[in-house]
């Protein structure tokens, strides 16, 4: 992947597996955002190939799977100009559900982040937190594959960190392949089954939090996201 | 002054009184100003959000071109409009001189820079983050495209207020195109333009306060949207 005519990313493979979650570190502008937007299918890199299902596709036949299969979060979730039910809703209108499912769906997804008091208010006056929250429902609420945090724990309090922590656990356990790009020790340390660095481009495995691993996959002009 | 005066009070009885003729005028300007901008307003912001997002050569030229549009005087638009419109011009056998047609057609042109340069000013300061969102929970291009406007949708109100505030107090191209025809295309500046030319004041005034009225108002309404689009 280049950008702005500098190679950013050359990286072999990039697996997304179910019911883990795997924690992506790296320097600030090491790539990070732009690996976790080329896997949500936001992000278009110069050669890509995508193993789903058994096959093989390209970027034009594969950025569907990608996007129906991943949910990308901003690092400050971005919250639609509407009350906090509609932005839950949101993902679910688009895709056609009808007015009665979506409330009972939303309603569950409130319930579930501990919002359900200010399902009447809009988004754009809740707390750092509380958006947080509301955009892990408004995710987990279309029942993704895979959910890629974008460093979530930025700026955040201990509390509030506390409670996104604990909706992520719940959503790994639930089956969801997660990934976090996160700096956040305690992402590291509480949820991480992986650890990945993203340095000069490559990926590295890193274990229990030790120094990289020096045996790096090998270089190749392309990459595989499983 | 005492004159002036009295004929002001002359003016807002005048009003009061509903007479059909100054009525008709207040009526035909709203008619052909609301159908120009309800043509303009929808291929305006689609032609903006397509400026905003495309990747396209000559980007940046279409833009600025609009920008520079905007500043062509509206007796000039008129002037356009009048020889593409006349008989020796290219659509002179449609016969639209001096109809309502014409001067919604000069409305449209006079409005659609204005209207695209202000709309795409909005959906720029939309952020990239709101339809990146859209699309990965699901959205299509389109549905994200209708999310993105409904977000700046009071930028984009704004804009056409002040389009519609453009043209329905414009005289140059109204009085060219339109001709000033009583109860077809004498709206309220050309019929202001021609009372006081006859030194009929009292119906010039009326129509004046109309207008003023009709201004403030929507400068106010303007300075409304665009402060409710900046609360978020």
């Amino acid at each position: 992947m280049h950008m702005a005519g500098r190679p950013l990313l050359d990286i072999a493979r990039f697996e997304l597996p179910a019911a883990s979650c795997t924690v992506l570190s790296g320097r600030n502008g090491a790539g990070k955002t732009t690996l976790l937007k080329i896997a949500a299918g936001l992000l278009r890199p110069d050669a890509l190939r995508i193993r789903s299902d058994g096959a093989i596709l390209d970027w034009a036949a594969g950025r569907s799977v990608l996007r129906t299969h991943s949910i990308y979060m901003h690092q400050h979730a971005y919250m639609f100009d509407r009350d906090v039910s509609a932005n839950v809703a949101y993902g679910l209108r688009r895709a056609g559900v009808s007015a009665s499912e979506c409330a009972k769906a939303v309603r569950t997804a409130l319930e579930w982040a501990g919002l359900d008091h200010l399902a009447a208010r809009n988004a754009r006056h809740l707390s750092g937190g509380e958006r947080q929250r509301l955009a892990l429902a408004r995710a987990r609420v279309l029942s993704p594959e895979v959910l890629l945090l974008d460093e979530p724990t930025t700026n955040m309090d201990e509390e509030a960190t506390g409670q996104s922590l604990f909706l992520i656990r719940r959503m790994v356990s639930e089956g969801m392949g997660i990934v976090v790009a996160s700096h956040d020790r305690r992402i590291v340390g509480q949820l991480a089954d992986r650890h990945l660095n993203l340095a000069d481009g490559a990926l590295h495995e890193v274990d229990g939090g030790a120094r990289p691993d020096a045996d790096a996959p090998a270089y190749a002009s392309g990459g595989e996201v499983l | 002054m005492g004159e002036i005066l009295r004929a002001t009070g002359d003016a807002l009885i005048l009003l009061l009184s509903g007479q059909p003729e100054l009525w008709d005028i207040i009526g035909i300007s709203f008619s052909v100003s609301l159908r120009a901008i309800l043509i303009s307003a929808p291929l305006a912001i689609l032609a903006a959000f397509f400026l905003a997002v495309g990747r396209f050569p000559g980007r940046r030229v279409l833009i600025s071109t609009f920008n520079s549009l905007m500043a062509v005087p509206a007796v000039v638009v008129g002037l356009t409009v009048y020889l593409l419109l006349s008989r020796s011009g290219p659509m002179g056998d449609l016969e639209l001189l001096f109809t309502q047609s014409a001067m919604i057609i000069g409305q449209i042109v006079l409005a659609f820079p204005l209207l695209v340069a202000m709309c795409h000013a909005a959906l720029q300061a939309a952020e990239r983050d709101a339809w990146e969102t859209a699309i990965t929970l699901g959205a299509h291009p389109w549905q994200a495209m209708f999310t993105v406007m409904y977000e700046v949708r009071f930028a984009l109100l704004a804009a056409v207020i002040a389009g519609f505030a453009r043209i329905i107090a414009e005289v140059g191209c109204s009085m060219m195109v339109g001709g000033n025809i009583l109860g077809v295309t004498r709206n309220i500046p050309t019929a202001i333009a021609l009372e006081t030319s006859k030194g009929e004041f009292v119906q010039g005034i009326a129509l004046g306060i109309v207008l003023l009225f009709l201004a403030l108002f929507l400068n106010f309404a303007l300075s409304f949207m665009q402060g409710k689009g900046e609360l978020s």
